[in-house]
């Protein structure tokens, strides 16, 4: 089984939101739940004219981290989040009691309810719609124009995800916490 | 099977006695507000039933709301209760020994009107009953809370049948294990909280000790308010001397609690930790704590203790009063401040947004359901108190 991680090469995102765009054709999030299973934060341009600081504005696309050791898996009375097969963490909506205890606990406001099944959901890394199909891309890398998100096999050392973290340098977002993100962000 | 062999009760029970009090001003106003308290309840859950999740203001950055609140007040009292009735019940101190029936009963209603308020909160209660047995999360606080209040629940009820059966032999049993796995319980809830690492303010062991505290503190504010009303002020001399110990059990509590206050935001400002300290400088700067938890919670009660060396017995019922009020405002303040900052990760600024703190405020259907369940406890306690005799002979 596959161990699905998602690299992003932040510097190259022009802030299109085509991804966001394509997750809620794709997973159908309903209209007005802005940035709520993925977003393009924006960090604007520091400093005042004339000393501005160019380098400070940048596009930081996000989503669910996929953590290795997920602090929503942990909390969750029910089993309803869990891992898959692929160490994706998913979200069984026959078990969740929307307790919303996982939506306190994750460090990185991933989750949202979803008002048409009133239980919590979040991104799954297209798995119903396309890792289950067979395919081994998600909507969100599929359509980004300018390649920002790679996603493939961690555990497969030679996948072009792999490859990447073995020769670029890379953060992971609030590492201190000891979650180990499966989102990667390279510099 | 008769339920009269199960558990006494009062010779002249019946429905009909329900309806005869003695009708003292004192008594209809209490009457009258529970009547409103109840069917306030009955709005809130109609609210719930017509509109769901969407008839509270809860959001996705603050995803608990007042309900959550109220249940750990309620559960905080119950715990309260069933600890300091373990004074004389299981710690054999002389002067707790004539409370047991009543505090004991005090704590099963006071868990069961705060299950009253989460069956509303959980989404899919039905689901949640179902799941917990299926597929336990083990590692899950608050699988361990559903499951601990259960058994905490169960052991009390027994404790009270045996209490009204006068078997001590096997009521001292039911009252340690009552204590113990209510103690246990309810530290667990405090680490609901202390568990999320994703929570810098509560992360950590401060909540699950500090539940056990201020539930001691709560459990001696219900024990005067019971004790006024029961009595309306005459006190026979064994309760006079019961509350008057208790007082200084009280005074001791509430020092140790403002001393922990002290340092839990002291260490959270001190160093400037970022989602910590500014979160503790937030709290330091809103009336809910100066007012709320410390003045009517703490302050009062502490200074007519201290002051009257616990003899003003009388004027500490009234304290009570702004003390369970003070009770109020921390589970509530405990429920909004772990969701204060908002955790926006990279999400700052987006959408041309300027991060700041979460804001919330209760919809009619949350102050609804959560005030109406005083009005539901009161009501239980007076069948209660009809029903089985809750004095000591
Ligand atoms: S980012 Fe949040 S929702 Fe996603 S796996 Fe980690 S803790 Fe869970
Ligand atoms: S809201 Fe659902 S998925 Fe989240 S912790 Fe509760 S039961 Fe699990
Ligand atoms: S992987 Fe799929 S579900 Fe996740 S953000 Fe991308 S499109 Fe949405």
């Amino acid at each position: 089984m596959a161990r699905y991680g998602m690299v992003l090469d932040y510097k190259n995102c022009i802030n299109c939101k085509a991804c966001e765009v394509a997750c809620k054709e794709e997973n159908g999030v309903l209209l007005g739940a802005d940035a709520h299973r993925i977003w393009v934060g924006v960090d604007e341009i520091k400093g005042e004219y004339p000393l501005l600081d160019i380098v400070s504005s940048t596009f930081m696309p996000s989503q669910c981290q996929h953590c290795d050791n997920a602090p929503c898996e942990e909390v969750c009375p029910t089993h309803a989040t869990y891992y898959d097969d692929n160490g994706v963490v998913r979200v069984d909506i026959d078990k969740c009691i929307l307790c919303s205890y996982c939506m306190n606990a994750c460090p990185y406001d991933a989750r949202y309810v979803d008002s048409r099944t009133m239980t919590v959901d979040k991104c799954n890394f297209c798995s119903d719609t396309r890792l289950s199909n067979g395919e081994v891309t998600t909507a969100c890398q599929a359509t980004c124009p300018t390649k920002v998100r790679i996603f493939g096999d961690l555990d497969d050392p030679d996948s072009e995800i792999s490859e990447i973290l073995r020769t670029r340098e890379h953060f992971t977002l609030k590492p201190h916490l000891g979650t180990k993100p499966k989102l990667f962000y390279v510099m | 099977m008769n339920l009269k062999n199960i558990i006494p009760i009062k010779e002249g029970f019946t429905l009909k006695s329900l309806f005869e009090y003695e009708k003292t001003p004192l008594n209809n106003f209490v009457a009258v507000t529970t009547i409103s308290l109840v069917l306030l309840f009955f709005m809130g859950v109609i609210t719930y039933l017509m509109h769901g999740h969407h008839a509270y203001n809860v959001t996705r950055e603050h995803p608990w709301g007042l309900l959550i609140g109220m249940y750990v007040f309620f559960v905080v009292s119950s715990t309260g209760l069933c600890i300091i009735s373990s004074f004389g019940h299981v710690f054999n101190i002389k002067e707790f020994k004539i409370i047991g029936k009543r505090a004991i009963a005090g704590a099963i209603i006071a868990i069961l009107s705060g299950f009253a308020v989460i069956a509303f909160e959980i989404g899919h209660p039905v689901t949640m009953m179902i799941y917990n047995v299926l597929s336990p999360g083990l590692t899950s606080a608050i699988w361990w809370m559903g499951t601990l209040y259960g058994l905490y629940l169960t052991l009390i009820i027994f404790e009270f049948i045996l209490l009204q059966k006068n078997d001590h032999k096997w009521g001292w049993y039911f009252s340690l294990g009552g204590l113990v796995i209510g103690v246990i319980a309810h530290s667990n809830l405090g680490s609901v909280f202390g568990f999320l690492i994703a929570r810098p303010i509560s992360n950590g062991v401060f909540y699950p000790v500090y539940f056990i505290l201020s539930a001691m503190i709560t459990g001696s504010y219900l024990i005067f308010l019971l004790y006024g009303f029961r009595y309306k002020m005459n006190f026979p001399p064994e309760v006079t001397a019961m509350l008057t110990k208790l007082a200084k059990v009280l005074g001791l509590l509430l020092a140790i609690l403002i001393f922990f206050e002290a340092w839990k935001f002291l260490t959270a400002i001190y160093g400037g930790k970022p989602e910590k300290a500014d979160v503790a400088l937030h709290i330091l700067g809103g009336a809910n704590f100066w007012i709320g938890e410390f003045l009517l919670g703490m302050l009062i009660p502490f200074i007519i203790v201290i002051y009257s060396k616990g003899k003003a017995i009388h004027t500490l019922v009234w304290a009570s009063i702004t003390g369970m009020v003070g009770i109020f405002f921390m589970r509530y303040d405990l429920v909004h401040d772990t969701q204060l900052f908002p955790m926006q990760t990279l999400k700052i600024r987006e959408y041309q947004l300027a991060p700041t703190w979460i804001e919330y405020f209760p919809s009619f259907a949350e102050i609804a359901i959560s005030i109406g369940a005083i009005g539901i406890a009161i009501a239980m306690y007076y069948v209660a108190s009809k029903a089985f005799e809750l004095d000591h002979r």
